[in-house]
Parts: structure tokens; sequence; C-alpha cells
């Protein structure tokens, strides 16, 4: 049996008496595109925070391609790619510049990370900008230099929180298929998003977290079957289920994130609520 | 699709990477990012021209002055050191070093906010880098060394041991050796004190105590200071110098100054002396000791804010249904009163004012400090002049006040968009803030004045009254007209009671030493008026000079208002680009 890429025990985090992640048990092969979603507030940041180190849990244990994130926090450093959530560039800094730096913090020589600088630059489409400061970068520009610094090592495993969120189709449909030549050659890619198309059609497996637990995970057939299963049970039916196989992500989503934990519709009729609304 | 080497996944590799290369790779960022915040400008700035020439002019005037305030401490320190060996005073030794200890920990602490906002760097963002624990100590150790409490302290130490050195040059090696030690001591004790301050500021109820603390040692400072000399008799004041020397040298032996000074001047006696510097190199070695568990505890991924949304944690059923009456309000529950004296949009604004200000502690005991100062200030400076004491504590306590009007959407950040994307009147905006303002300033002046008219024993003739009330006037409406010009032209983002604000930009920085200027000259006018109005024994004087400058001053005020607007439409890319770029 294969050491998965990412695999946690029990992970919690608290802040004070809030639990904002609770009990989670991940485990990704290495290879896979994995989707993580859940809605806003479920816990998604804080766990890619704790994956990447950025945050300590408060129990549980992570391991990265086998490697204990706790004890081995800088070669586990080494191996992982990330572009977090506020994307934590140098805005005084040119885009070719943060490249050189990331590159050699990663250990690169100097000659391969001037050569990558240049490839990724050329790549993401920034080349003409290479000189121009961060901070007058657009959003979706910086989005782009934050990936290519996250790859500029060849991580072994990336994370990737919101990363198409403010990119153009162009350059998203590039680094859609960059990700996609990565996983061909082995990486393993742990993303985020609110675009649940993207993660269809990106994403080999998913797991769904809800106030802080996760409700679901799997390959993309296995939790359509799950869905099916539920559907048949609710109708009172005995196996094989004959609920629909071929559920969108998003009905799926919708489903497991539609109800609170004692089962409760979460939700109160709209209607009630914003009457005034035209 | 270009071939890209990078998405190769490179083969595991445990290999460590050389310290050299990455301390290399932290010193080469912290060189660009000083080189690009020197020469480069951002893309969008405007004026550029103007802007560095208006720099380079300011940095000319206040310089010198700040070159004073360097070369104070450090001749001091190398004076006195001399005296002190020379005059075969070596007891007195300790309490120098401790006092150089204490002014590079006032600065450090006081420069921290400075420091984080102009360095755009935030040395915790390295822990996401594959670094080794030891190698994040040396990083953060070193990182930002190069403040001003260091340097004074630094060159401080160093003119001491010069010092001692010209007075007995036996002890001038020992000497360098010792405070050089000294010097890493402070270095770690500095850095240990910022770690955790850092730490317990992150919590809102500790800021407010800390700036409590803050205010109370400023001000204890100040009555000990006058009940020790009442009056100007140098003679008095030296004394209690000199016995604060006396007392403080028996309690500093036990602590790092102590065991520095012993460790020079008990040359004579090599086992004592080797014993007090080994208690200093504890010290220093304790002291780093402290710093690395909190920033082992960073290093591990610590979570330094106040904690996270608990919304998140509510489940929509438990949100309460808006009640019908105030299902259609954007403004919340705004008060009866204030909603029938003012138009909609600006009490809506008001009451938003009030919520920000309500909830900023630090803020309320910055308003209250001042007036204690006053009661100082008339056992000081002021006694005796009681001319010069309205004016005097009504400027003293506008100070600070005044300062805020130059930034007043900074604390709306992102929130600004509102502004400008409603159907709404910019102008209104900026009087909801302007009468805040206006208010916290008449509740201020108006304490000051009433504090001035309790001590002071003989009553304040009439024509001092109105001079001071149309300068009071003159002032606040100069500093509105450009502060509300400046808060348009040069915003910058800041999270009210926050230690670590977002970096200034040059154009602010420059900006923030022009309005200290206005600031400074127009309170100060008010002096040299009524020296004139004594010298010339008119005391009406004031109320002429002042009556047409308040007019004049008051209508450049409404002329901008009734141009905001069009003044906002016309800076609003710098306006949205400074409060709205993440």
């Amino acid at each position: 049996m294969t050491t998965p890429a990412i695999d946690t025990t029990d992970l919690t985090r608290r802040f004070g008496d809030f639990t904002a992640v609770q009990d989670v048990n991940l485990r990704v092969q290495a290879g896979q595109f994995f989707g993580f979603l859940g809605p806003n507030g479920a816990g998604k940041s804080t766990t890619i925070k704790m994956l990447t180190g950025l945050l300590a849990p408060t129990s549980g244990s992570i391991h990265i391609l086998g490697e204990d994130l706790k004890q081995n926090s800088a070669d586990v450093k080494r191996q992982i790619g990330v572009v977090p959530e506020g994307m934590a560039l140098f805005g005084r800094l040119t885009a070719e510049e943060y490249l050189r730096f990331v590159g050699r913090m990663y250990g690169l020589d100097r000659a391969t990370t001037v050569r990558r600088t240049h490839e990724l630059l050329d790549f993401m489409q920034l080349a003409d900008e290479r000189k121009k400061l961060i901070a007058d970068f657009s959003h979706g520009m910086q989005k782009k230099l934050a990936l290519a610094a996250a790859v500029i090592h060849g991580p072994r495993v990336l994370f990737l929180d919101e990363p198409f969120e403010g990119v153009d189709a162009v350059a998203a449909g590039t680094l859609k298929a960059m990700l996609q030549r990565m996983i061909a050659r082995g990486a393993t890619i742990f993303l985020t998003s609110h675009v649940l198309e993207i993660v269809e059609r990106l994403c080999t497996h998913v797991a769904i977290i809800h106030r802080g637990q996760l409700v679901a995970q799997g390959s993309l057939e296995e939790l359509r079957a799950g869905a099916a299963r539920r559907a048949s049970a609710d109708r009172g039916e005995v196996t094989p289920p004959s609920g629909r196989q071929d559920r969108s992500l998003e009905e799926i989503f919708l489903e497991v994130v539609g109800t609170d934990r004692t089962g409760n519709p979460a939700a109160a009729a709209p209607e009630q609520e914003l009457s005034w609304l035209s | 699709m270009a071939e890209l080497e990078a998405v190769r996944p490179a083969p595991f590799s445990t290999r460590d990477i050389p310290a050299r290369v990455q301390l290399l790779a932290v010193a080469w960022l912290r060189w660009r990012i000083f080189v690009n915040n020197t020469f480069r400008r951002r893309s969008s700035s405007k004026g550029h021209a103007v802007g560095l020439a208006l720099a380079i002019l300011v940095r000319i005037i206040v310089w010198p002055f700040l070159a004073l305030l360097v070369i104070g401490p450090i001749g001091g320190s190398g004076y006195f050191a001399w005296t002190m060996i020379a005059g075969d005073h070596p007891q007195r030794l300790a309490p120098l070093l401790a006092a150089i200890t204490v002014l590079w920990l006032f600065v450090s602490v006081n420069g921290q906010n400075v420091a984080a906002a102009l360095s755009s760097f935030d040395p915790s963002s390295l822990i996401r880098f594959p670094l080794r624990f030891g190698r994040y100590l040396v990083l953060r150790t070193f990182i930002g060394l190069l403040t001003p409490s260091t340097i004074v302290g630094c060159l401080a130490l160093l003119a001491a041991a010069i010092g001692i050195g010209l007075a007995n040059p036996e002890l001038a090696l020992p000497a360098l050796a010792v405070l050089a030690v000294y010097a890493l001591m402070n270095v770690f004790l500095t850095r240990m004190i910022g770690a955790w301050l850092e730490r317990w500021l992150a919590n809102r109820r500790f800021r407010e105590i800390f700036s409590a603390l803050m205010a109370l040692f400023a001000v204890g400072f100040q009555f000990l200071n006058f009940q020790r000399a009442p009056t100007h008799a140098v003679g008095g004041r030296s004394t209690w110098v000199m016995n604060l020397l006396h007392s403080s040298g028996a309690g500093l032996r036990w602590l790092p100054p102590g065991f520095a000074a012993n460790a020079i001047i008990r040359q004579s006696h090599p086992f004592a002396a080797l014993a007090q510097f080994s208690a200093l190199l504890a010290s220093t070695a304790l002291f780093a000791a402290v710093f690395a568990i909190r920033l082992h505890k960073q290093f591990l991924g610590e979570y330094l804010s106040e904690g996270a949304s608990r919304s998140a944690n509510k489940s929509p059923a438990q949100r309460r249904p808006l009640p019908p009456s105030r299902a259609g309000s954007t403004a919340g529950p705004v008060p009866l009163a204030v909603r029938k004296q003012f138009a909609p949009i600006v009490s809506a604004c008001l009451h938003k004012e009030w919520l920000t200000l309500r909830g900023n502690g630090v803020q309320m005991i910055g308003m209250l400090t001042p007036l204690v100062f006053v009661v100082i200030l008339n056992r000081s400076v002021f006694a005796g002049h009681s001319t010069y004491f309205l004016p005097g504590a009504i400027a003293y306590v506008l100070f600070g006040v005044l300062a805020g009007l130059y930034n007043v959407f900074g604390a709306d950040g992102l929130g600004v968009q509102l502004y400008l994307l409603a159907p709404i009147r910019l102008r209104d905006v900026i009087v909801a803030k302007n009468l805040m303002s206006l208010s916290i300033i008449a509740a201020e002046a108006g304490m000051a004045w009433a504090l001035v008219s309790i001590l002071t024993l003989t009553p304040i003739p009439l024509s001092t009254q109105i001079s001071t009330i149309l300068w009071t006037v003159f002032v606040i409406a100069v500093n509105l007209t450009l502060g509300t010009v400046r808060s348009i032209q040069a915003p910058r983002r800041f999270t009210p009671g926050q230690a670590q604000q977002r970096r200034t930009t040059p154009t602010n920085r420059t900006s923030g030493l022009l309005i200290m200027l206005v600031l400074f000259g127009s309170m100060a006018l008010q002096f040299p008026v009524t020296f004139l109005c004594r010298y010339f024994g008119n005391p009406w004087l004031g109320v002429w000079v002042f009556g047409p400058l308040a007019v004049v001053s008051i209508a450049a005020y409404v002329l901008l208002l009734l141009n905001a607007d069009r003044f906002i439409l016309a800076h609003r890319d710098v306006f949205a680009e400074e409060l709205c770029k993440i």
C-alpha cells in the first residue's frame, strides 16, 4: 500500500471556545486531484493553513508524504507548494525579484532559479511586467504570480486556496492545463474552490466540510453513489438504490450541507425574509 | 503549452538547504525592499517630481532635529562615562547603563509601529518557507536590527566604552568587550519584550490595559518630576538626579547593568570581574531563551488574532429575523435625537462613527491622557505664565485630536467603496465625520478650559478668552480644511487600536511631515501673538489678528465642502486605490 500524500488523524482546531475544525480525518492518495469543498466559514482555509504548517492544530496529527508535519516541518515544506488565501506576496518587490527570492528559499541554485523564473513569467504571461512592483499588479496577476511562486521548486503536493478567483478565462485555461500536467507527472493537488463546476471538471476526489466536520469524502463516483443510496433510503427502498447516479457535484454538495447536524432544514423559507426585494 | 521544468515534481530530498543560501536570500529580500522603497514609486503615483522635491525639502528640515535626538544620548553617554571613571565615581556606571537600556527599550517599543508600517515585510511570514527553527530564530533576531533604537543604543554604549577608555586606558579593552555583550543582551531583551508584546497586544483588552499603563507611566513620571523639583532650580533637579543615581546603584547590582558595570570596574579583582561577566552572559542567554520560546510557538503556527468569527457557527435558523421597521434601514438604530437634527445620510454616518469610537478603548484613553497633562503643565511649563496657560492647554489637548483629521477615511478601508457606489453626496459623509471629530474636539477643549479655569487662581481676562476662542476656531477650521484635502488626496488605511498597521506610502510619509508642520505652525501662532499683546500692552490685539483668520479659514472650509464631491471624484483613483487595494 502506497503512502498517502496527505493523511490527517482527528485534526482539530479551536479558537477559544469556537471549534473551527473538528476531528477531520483526510486521506489523499499521491497523484490525486483533490477538491476540498464547503460553505463559507466551514473551515476550509483553517484546514489548509494547518496542512501547510501555517497554523498549529489544537489536536490531531498531519502527515504529508509520510512525514509528520510537526516533527519535520522544514522537510515537508520543501515538498509542498502553497497558494494561500491572501497570497502573501511582498508588494515592494518586482515579480522577477519575488520569484528569485522564493527559488533561493527553496534551495534552488542561482542558475536554476533564474531559468525557472523566466520560464514561469513567460508561461503566466507576466514577462512584460517582470520589472513592475507587485503592489501595482491586478488581483488576477497577483494570483498568477502566487501560483508561479508555489510551483517554482517543483512541489510534490500543491495546496491551492481559491486559485482561479480573479483570473481571466484565458489564464484560467492555461493554469488548469498546467495543473493537469502536474497530476500526470505524479504530483498531488489539494484545491479549494467555490466554483463547483471547476472542481467537478478537474478533481477526481472530493471532500466536503461543513461546520468544521467532514461530511463526505471519496471519489466523485462514490459521492454520487452515496447520494443515490440516501435518496433510496429516504423513499424506504431496499438495495439496489434506484436514485439518480448522474447527479452533479452541486446537487450533491447542496444535499450534504443543506441540513444541519440534527437533520433540520438549515435555511429558513426564503419568502419569509427579504420580502421587500422586487 | 510551453514545457515547464518546474511542473515536474522534484524527488524527495532530505538534504538540508544550506543555511547560507536562505540567510542570504532573506538579506537580499530586505535589500531589494529597501531599494524599491527608496528609489521606486508606485506606477500610479502622480506628481512624482513635486512629491520628491517636497520629500527632500521636508527631510532637510526635519533630519537635523532627528540627528540632535540621536547625538544627545550618544554624546551624553560618552561624557558621563568619562566623568564617572575620571572623577572616581565608578559606582554610577550601572545607572548610566540602565538608563541606556531604558532608552533602548522605550525607543524600540514606541518605534515598533513605525517600523512595521515602513518595512512592508512581516518576518513572521517566513514560516511558510522550509526553514529550520534555528535559522528562523537567527532571522528574527537580525531582521529589523538596523532600527533607531539599536543604532542609538549601540552607539551610546560605544561612546561609553570610549569615555571609560579615555578616563582609564587600562579599562578600554574590558569595557569594549563587556559593553559589546551588554549590547547583545539589550538586543535580546528588546526582541524578547517585542515578541511577547506582539502576542499580548493581539488581544484588544490587553491593548487597552497596555495603553492605560503607558499613559500612567508618562503621567506618573511627569508628576514625579514636578513633585521633586517644583521650582525651576537646576540645582534642586540635579540633586534629585544624583540621589536617584545613588539609590538605584544598590538595586542594579543584581541586574544586568550592575553585572556589566562591575565586570568593567572590578578589573583589579579578576575572579570577581569574571563572575560578573558570567552573570551578564547568563542574563543574555536567559533573554535569548525566553525570546526563542515565544518564537518557537510562532514557528509552529500560532494564531495571534482575537479569534475566529463566531458567526460561522450559527445556523441560519438561529438568525433572528429583522423587525419590519428596520428591514429597510441601512444605518441600524440611529438615536432619534440625531435623526431629527441631521439628514438621514449624515445621521447614519454619524452613528457609524460613534460605534467605531465606542469600541476603541485605546482612543478613549488617548483622549483622557492630555487632560491630566494640563494639570502637570500648570505646575511646570506654565507655572507663573497664566496668560499663556489657556491657549497652551487648549493647544496641548487638541494636538492629538487634530492630527486625526488628516486621515478621516483611513479606518474605513475597503468600506469607502460604499460611499463611492451609494447614491449619496460625499459631502454628507465628510460632514458626518467632521461633526464627530468636532464633538470630540469640543469636549476636549471644553474640559481643558474648565480645568484651566479651576487651576488658575486669578480670573482669565476676557480679551484672552475671546482671543483664544477665535484662535481655536481658526486652528480647527484650518486643520479641518487641510485635513479633509489630505484625507482625500493621500489616505492611509489603518485598523483602529491595532499595533501593526499597513505600510505607508512615501507620499503619506512626506504628507505626514507636512501635516506636523501645519499643525505646529497653526498652533504655535498663538504664542508670538500673545507675546505681542503683552509687548504693545494691547490685550485685544489677538482678537484683531485671529478674528479675520477664523472667518477666512471657515470660509475656506465651507468652500471645500461645497466642492467636496467634485474633489473626491477628481481624486478617486488614489482615494480608492490606497484604501481598497488588497
